[in-house]
């Protein structure tokens, strides 16, 4: 591609004399204007990668491209990247003006051009009458901002934010979540966000990556992720609550087929060609509806059920495994109780049970009693 | 909750009475002492006059005595003064300088950590000794610069006055150096990583980032050094008295080598006496001066 911002081509960091891989060979695109959230839990590689990007850690192997030539060999500061800290890393000893003026004092950049450009960055972020104040008295959303700032002064044609709202609380970190959005679409900037929230990834990213163990399993857009899931890493990741998976194996053909989990089996609807052997079933919360114990799929406990504002989540337990289901929050049930739980077959997915990757199978819709 | 004990005593109370001990000592030997000497740089007493409540008060006799008329004492102060500004200037340049160099991996740390850090474990009168061996007209030092520059360079260190306060200063750098190096040492490795990162990200080169980073964040741990070792430097003594006794003349003599001479030599014990609060009445503003600038970061605390 050539319309390509950035590029990681098989990228990896080894700690250890390779003992330890940080971040195992990634291959990620980036278009210019695009916004990606690198997401994952803590320790699998999302701030090594970070770190490579902008210039700290320089990686074992692989290629970081910008615009189509690679910067690998710059040192950081050269790269025209910029990275706001998750701790904003503000320079507590000085002003606020100084904080921001800091990345064009240090270039060497004259008076006239420091003083506009502070000035239009404070402007950006509502911070012009905060310029004198001294960067230790400000609250955390302001150092974000003051963080933030400081990297868009020197005009990085990347920004990179390592869990920039992860220290605010939510108040601050919806107005930022704003912000960020609304800075995005007036500077036109490429943004990489990494975060172990989905809920910030879902709502500031236009695509978003899942790492796990120094790969990343899955690119996919934001809107596309959490419904077909191409991992089972990611399945089980995403969503709230994520997905149900279910290892079993098809068993019997046509009317009388059936999901053997080991524990129960569920019956499905006529379809050809039901895949042989191992695979793992992902049922979505949303896909689960209660039923009459009696014609339904599933019958099962019910051993805790949390209201969520409109919504419930309710756990199932179907012999040794549970289920998940989101049921609406009028219904009334008490731990103990048996349910009956039916399901949209044409919404499961399958995965194979080697490589964890999607399969190319759908269940026809149906019913079955 | 306030518990009262069957004796009719509070918490608070029990508490208070276990410190009296400690209160009673302290009275004893900090506060009596002082009172004492305090009273006594108000009189003419000397030991060989009999007891102190019948020497005659002079009131500020003594004091405008020294302030005044005694330019003996004067030069000491400015004198003092001087050796300390220079040694603390030299010291935290070295202390910082090896400080930085430490912050690397290299072969060998921990060994020269240690060397590093000897001299400041040495008493100050055998550190003098040393350096009054060093120092002798057939010592290491000359036989060293006769070696290198010809018979002609051996000098007679504690014969002229710049090369004995050369010698005191050399030997108070050599002395004190490591401190400030483990103070400054302890400050760098203590001030956090982002900030730094952050910079270097910025574009600032290593000269930037630590003139306009790092330097900022370590005001306070070097302003506690010089704290410290100014109130040390203040009561030089030790080495001076073993190198040169403030001669040749008076040309090394500190404040405390006069106060001594003073009550031990000539027993003026009163007028030291005097002169020795003028000293610490000097001391304490100075500290107060130096620990002005950042007295608001200290207190505060880490936020």
């Amino acid at each position: 591609m050539s319309t390509c911002k950035l590029e990681l081509v098989s990228l990896a960091k080894e700690y250890a004399d390779g003992n330890v891989i940080a971040v195992d060979g990634i291959n990620l695109q980036v278009e210019a204007g695009e916004t990606i959230a690198l997401l994952g839990s803590s320790g699998c590689g999302k701030s090594t990668t970070l770190n490579m990007i902008v210039g700290l850690e320089t990686p074992s192997s692989g290629d970081i491209l910008v615009d189509g030539t690679s910067i690998v060999g710059l040192p950081a500061g050269k790269r025209d990247v910029g990275l706001v800290f998750q701790d904003y890393a503000v320079f507590t000893s000085m002003s606020v003006r100084k904080n921001l003026a800091f990345g064009l004092e240090v270039r060497g950049k004259g008076r006239a051009e420091v003083d506009r450009a502070v000035a239009e960055v404070a402007e950006l972020l509502g911070m012009s009458d905060r310029l004198d104040a001294r960067a230790k008295d400000l609250g955390g959303s302001e150092l974000q901002r003051v963080a933030i700032g400081r990297t868009l002064v020197t005009k990085p044609s990347i920004l990179l934010l390592d869990e920039p709202l992860s220290n605010l609380e939510t108040a601050a970190r919806m107005a930022m979540r704003n912000e960020l959005r609304r800075l995005q679409s007036e500077i036109g900037l490429t943004i990489i966000y990494v975060t172990h929230d989905q809920v910030e990834a879902f709502s500031l990213a236009d695509r978003i990556a899942v790492m796990d163990a120094g790969k990343i399993l899955h690119v996919e857009k934001s809107a596309v992720i959490c419904d077909k899931p191409s991992h089972t890493f990611v399945a089980g990741f995403l969503g709230f609550p994520p997905m149900n998976l279910l290892r079993g194996r098809f068993e019997g053909a046509g009317n009388a087929a059936g999901f053997n989990n080991g524990a129960f089996t569920l019956p499905v609807p006529e379809t050809p060609a039901l895949p042989k052997g191992i695979c793992t079933m992902g049922i979505r919360p949303q896909a689960l509806h209660l039923a009459p114990e009696g014609g339904a799929a599933m019958t099962g406990t019910v051993v805790l059920l949390e209201p969520r504002g409109p919504e419930s989540v309710l756990t199932v337990n179907i012999g040794p495994t549970k289920l998940k289901a989101l049921v609406p929050s009028d219904v009334r049930l008490s731990e103990g109780q048996k349910v009956g739980l039916n399901l949209d077959y044409e919404t499961v997915l399958f995965f194979d049970s080697e490589k964890n990757r999607s399969m190319d199978f759908q269940l026809n819709a149906g019913r079955c009693a | 909750m306030r518990i009262v004990r069957p004796g009719g005593l509070s918490n608070a109370a029990i508490a208070r009475l276990f410190t009296l001990p400690g209160q009673v000592v302290s009275l004893l030997v900090l506060v009596m002492p002082l009172l004492v000497a305090l009273y006594m740089s108000f009189t003419d007493w000397s030991p060989t006059h009999g007891s102190l409540f019948d020497a005659s008060f002079v009131s500020f006799e003594n004091y405008s005595e020294l302030l005044v008329w005694d330019t003996r004492f004067t030069y000491a102060v400015v004198r003092t003064l001087l050796i300390s500004i220079v040694c603390l200037c030299l010291e935290f340049t070295f202390g910082l300088g090896l400080a930085v160099l430490f912050l690397r991996k290299f072969r060998g740390k921990s060994l020269l950590f240690s060397a590093f850090l000897t001299p400041m474990m040495i008493l100050p009168v055998v550190v003098g000794y040393i350096f009054w061996m060093l120092f002798q007209s057939n010592g290491p030092i000359n036989q060293i610069l006769e070696f290198l520059f010809g018979p002609q360079a051996a000098l007679e260190w504690f014969r002229s006055a710049p090369t004995a306060i050369f010698a005191v200063i050399l030997t108070e750098v050599w002395h004190w150096t490591p401190l400030f190096f483990l103070i400054l040492l302890s400050g760098l490795n203590s001030i956090p990583e982002n900030p730094i990162r952050a910079a270097i990200i910025l574009g600032a080169s290593p000269r930037q980032v630590f003139w306009r980073v790092v330097m900022p964040m370590l005001k306070p741990v070097i302003t506690v050094a010089f704290v410290i070792r100014a109130m040390e430097i203040i009561k030089l003594f030790d080495e001076v008295f073993m190198l040169t006794r403030g001669g040749p003349g008076s040309s090394t003599e500190t404040i405390s080598l006069y106060i001594y001479k003073l009550a031990f030599n000539d027993f003026q014990l009163a007028y030291g006496a005097a002169a020795a609060f003028l000293v610490l009445l000097g001391s304490l503003m100075l500290v107060h001066l130096l620990l002005a600038p950042v007295r608001d970061q200290l207190l505060e605390g880490n936020r």
